[in-house]
């Protein structure tokens, strides 16, 4: 039941669908092995399976064998590959309800995919867009707070 | 600590980041340790966790339909899988939790630490006994021997007496008490071939000389006495005893002389006498 929506964040972070089916799979396992040191107290069973599939999406990004491939891709596909690696507007198919994404605004919504569907700390995000620490938080703060309008 | 406080705690953002796994160990303590004192950072937590979820519910994406059948097979061979039990045991200690010796296990060691220890004793005790038997056997071993020896001794003795009484040239002369003693004899054996002297302590009849006195035996030899040598008298002295040497002897006689003996005889003090 949780299976779509952790493959819409696997997706998002490892965009090769095979691959992504692998640590879907991967997620999967390690849920079952350790459903041990689940605790319902310290928060809601997606928050922790997501925390999983977020984890374990980076750990296949930052392999030894992925980089293998990535290093093994035509000069001529890399400009379209980071495109594809770095983009955080999404493929068509995987676009969300269109007002959810009208009703975020554009740089809140950057900062939360950037964390939530791409596996980057609020530090790496940062840098990346080039904006202070504080305004990071802030900013990842206020898009959360948009989505909980949105869905109440 | 205040609303206001709990407000701030709130609008800094790091629960947002603790529900996205994006906080250090410490910070991850915090929240928790926070969350369970304050029941409205709990709802704000269960408030971001909700829209997040409902987030990624919006982005969902339908995995193919072939993958549910491949990942549950996965999931059933993994249950098969003894090793994931042992991942499982392994992950089980956590943080901060002290995990209890098997209590079993200690009773065991209990025990065998005391049946070693009546061991100990009960060792020690045999170990001491058998010493004390040790001990009683060396002192009947040593006792035994000095038994032996006598034995020995009195055999020898004995076997040296009866080869005098078999040895032909031995003549044996018996003194007859004087006027001084009349009851007391003396027995002596004289083998003028082997110039040998024995007196028979146990055929004598002597009245018991004191410390200051001895006896002394006299050989007379063409009429002048010759010292053949002291010796002590009392009731039980039994033994054979060898004196001094003479070649020939017409009679012998004892005195009683001053203790060590006297060049003279005292003819006063003459005891016994005997022609040979």
């Amino acid at each position: 039941m949780y299976s779509a929506s952790l493959f819409g964040v696997i997706s998002r972070i490892v965009i090769d669908t095979a691959t992504a089916e692998d640590v879907l799979q991967d997620t999967f396992v390690k849920i079952w092995n350790s459903f041990g040191s689940y605790s319902a107290e310290k928060g809601r069973l997606f928050t922790w399976m997501v925390n999983i599939a977020r984890n374990l999406s980076i750990d296949k990004l930052r392999s030894k064998d992925f980089k293998n491939q990535n290093k093994n891709q035509e000069l001529e596909n890399n400009v379209t590959f980071i495109d594809e690696q770095r983009n955080t507007v999404y493929k068509p198919e995987l676009l969300g309800i269109k007002d959810l994404v009208e009703s975020l605004k554009p740089e809140h919504k950057s900062i939360l995919d950037l964390v939530y569907f791409k596996g980057y700390t609020h530090v790496e995000a940062a840098d990346e867009l080039g904006v202070p620490l504080g305004t990071i938080k802030t900013r990842l703060r206020m898009a959360i707070v948009q989505l909980r309008k949105y869905f109440n | 600590m205040r609303v206001e406080d709990i407000k701030a705690y709130i609008e800094s953002g790091i629960l947002e980041l603790y529900v996205l796994g994006d906080v250090s160990h410490e910070e991850k303590l915090e929240v928790e340790a926070m969350a369970a004192k304050h029941p409205a950072i709990k709802a704000e937590l269960e408030e971001i966790e909700k829209s997040l979820q409902s987030y990624a519910d919006a982005n969902a994406v339908e995995p193919a339909e072939n993958l549910r059948d491949k990942i549950l097979n996965s999931l059933v061979t993994n249950l098969a899988d003894d090793r994931i039990f042992n991942t499982k045991e392994e992950e089980k200690p956590e943080a901060g939790v002290v995990e209890m010796s098997n209590p079993r296990q200690v009773t065991v060691y209990k025990y065998a630490f005391a049946a070693c220890f009546v061991l100990l004793i009960v060792s020690v005790a045999a170990l001491i006994n058998a010493y004390r038997q040790i001990d009683q056997s060396d002192t009947l071993i040593a006792s035994l021997q000095s038994q032996n020896q006598r034995i020995a001794n009195t055999v020898s003795f004995k076997d040296h007496e009866l080869e005098i009484l078999h040895d032909a040239s031995f003549r044996m002369v018996k003194l007859q008490g004087t006027k001084k003693s009349p009851s007391s004899s003396l027995m002596v054996a004289f083998s003028p071939a082997k110039k040998k002297v024995m007196i028979d302590m146990a055929d004598a009849n002597m009245p018991a000389n004191d410390k200051d006195h001895q006896y002394q035996l006299w050989a007379l030899v063409g009429g002048k006495p010759v010292s053949l040598g002291v010796f002590d008298a009392d009731t039980t002295s039994k033994d054979m005893k060898e004196m001094e040497s003479i070649a020939s002897a017409d009679a012998f006689a004892v005195t009683l002389e001053k203790r060590g003996g006297s060049p003279t005889p005292t003819m006063d003090e003459m005891m016994v006498l005997g022609k040979f």
